[in-house]
């Protein structure tokens, strides 16, 4: 088991996917990250030694990465929101946002469009 | 977010969608006098702050006191085009 930012990996899993794991870094992202840190694109999360990842940690924690690029999504939706906008009420409704047809296929929209958004 | 996102609405060369639109600068101390528009279309510019609008949503004017942070978006956004389906079992379509 190896910890970064407070998360438990198994020593199997790949880097570049348990970097991804991260709400905010993708494929991009983390491909940087693992060649700032000399990480091979293949390595697991068991080959790494301890000084990696005590680096990767701190790298992380200096991003805004989770909770802080979640709170910028939301801000931008409650802007939209407490201006009175098409777009906010659409999020407000749970709604599609850009102009999709409603009558079927809307799933993902009710899953995601809130004013709250935590996805 | 990509930084160049908001270049990708639009291009540079073209400008800001501006309408013509009959703008009176209200005098201080007198009733500020909305203007009415069909122009959905037009981009809010920033010398539009504090003036009042009637956006047309196809049936009826639709009051709008511009604030800053409304700069950038088009009028049409701020008047609703459809109505709110309520559902066939909603309270307004009960008997009694």
């Amino acid at each position: 088991m190896v910890f970064i930012l407070g998360v438990n990996f198994h020593e199997q899993k790949l880097v570049k996917k348990a970097l991804e794991t991260f709400y905010a870094l993708g494929p991009q992202i983390s491909a940087r990250v693992m060649a700032k840190h000399y990480i091979h694109p293949r390595a697991k999360m068991g080959t790494l030694p301890p000084k990696t990842v005590t680096a990767l940690t701190a790298e992380l924690s200096s991003m805004t990465i989770e909770s802080e690029a979640r709170k910028i999504v939301q801000d931008n939706i409650k802007r939209l929101r407490d201006m009175g906008t098409y777009r906010g009420r659409r999020h407000a409704m749970g709604l599609p946002v850009r102009g999709q047809n409603t009558r079927t296929q809307i799933a993902t929209a009710k899953r995601l469009n809130k004013v709250e958004r935590a996805g | 977010m990509q930084p160049t996102r908001c270049l990708l609405k639009r291009s540079v060369w073209k400008g800001p969608h501006i309408v013509p639109l009959p703008i009176v600068r209200p005098e201080p101390g007198k009733k500020i006098v909305p203007i009415r528009t069909q122009a959905r279309s037009a981009t809010i510019l920033p010398n539009f702050v504090g003036l009042k609008f009637q956006i047309h949503n196809g049936m009826v004017y639709h009051d709008l006191t511009v604030t800053e942070e409304m700069v950038g978006h088009k009028l049409g956004e701020f008047a609703m085009t459809r109505k709110t389906y309520h559902g066939p079992h909603s309270d307004r379509y009960k008997k009694n």
